[in-house]
């Protein structure tokens, strides 16, 4: 049972792959955008902490769901 | 490792630290007090800053509290559609509590956030606030109607709900892989990680809960 509880946890993790991929096309394309204008980095740059915090909240569910999988069926 | 994860565990929970003995006990957990100390250091913060105010000849104190005040509000107010400028204090001063208490564990509290009643009571409030303010600013009937969209009906529990779990997983995940830090390696690295979890990621979670209440407010009121 606990290494299927393991295996659980574990998979609900894999959420954080979406996060990555997400956060890391947002920073290539805010870098592109800085190149092309370098006047408009200040509201790039907040746009693009927006975006990150928002991507990483899909890591983080998946985070909170592994734990809860280890509480609850523990 | 069962030891790890047994003191990774005694760190999670939010005990209860005291019983009021009215109404059969109602206890008060750790987050409370925690949220206690954070009201306490802050009104008197401000008490302190806003003694004698001068028009002019003001003094140094004066100053400090004259530039925080018009940058947290101008931080809050660009969010804000021009209609909503009621709303930037209680929007700053949320951005000012969650601010502080995730920022709170660099002092060595339990941060209050990691307790998901607070998240969910934070969230409760800023749903709350978006719908009355829909129904002052747009009249009932206009504001029922938008409920003939089911996608409407469904925000009223996913917007809540995604804004708590955002707030609690990102404050519970920097918490416990700061505690894992301090048991593996107890000396210098943990303070590197800390800039970096407790202090740019605490900061930037106050300022998202913020951003996105304030957007709902502006859908909501226009």
């Amino acid at each position: 049972m606990n290494t299927l509880i393991a295996i659980g946890a574990g998979v609900a993790v894999l959420g954080a792959l979406g996060a990555g991929i997400g956060i890391g096309i947002a920073t290539g394309k805010a870098t592109e955008a800085m190149a092309r204008q370098p006047e408009a980095e200040g509201k790039i740059t907040k746009a693009l902490i927006l975006g990150c915090a928002l991507a990483e909240a899909t890591a983080i569910y998946g985070f909170v769901v592994a734990l809860m999988i280890i509480i609850m069926l523990k | 490792m069962g030891n790890l994860a047994k003191e990774l565990m005694a760190e999670l929970e939010c005990e209860t630290v005291f019983t009021i003995p009215v109404l059969g006990g109602i206890g008060i957990s750790e987050s409370v007090v925690v949220t206690w100390i954070i009201m306490a250091v802050l009104i008197l913060f401000s008490i302190w800053l806003t003694r004698d105010l001068k028009v002019d000849h003001i003094s140094r104190r004066q100053a400090v509290a004259e530039l925080l005040v018009t940058k947290l509000t101008g931080l809050v107010d660009g969010m804000m559609c021009p209609e909503g400028k009621a709303f930037v204090p209680y929007l700053s001063t949320v951005l000012l509590y969650i601010g502080i208490s995730n920022i709170i564990g660099l002092f060595g509290f339990k941060p209050p956030t990691k307790d998901l009643t607070v998240t969910l009571t934070l969230a409760l409030m800023s749903l709350l606030l978006v719908e009355i303010a829909g129904i002052y600013y747009r009249g009932i009937k206009k504001w029922a109607f938008q409920f003939v969209n089911p996608i409407n009906v469904l925000d009223l529990f996913t917007r809540p709900l995604s804004l708590c779990m955002r707030l609690f997983g990102n404050v519970l995940g920097a918490f416990v892989i700061m505690e894992m830090l301090k048991i593996v390696v107890p000396y210098v690295v943990p303070a590197v990680f800390s800039v970096y979890f407790d202090l740019f990621d605490g900061l930037l979670q106050a300022y998202v809960f913020v951003f996105l209440t304030a957007l709902y407010l502006n859908e909501a009121i226009e």
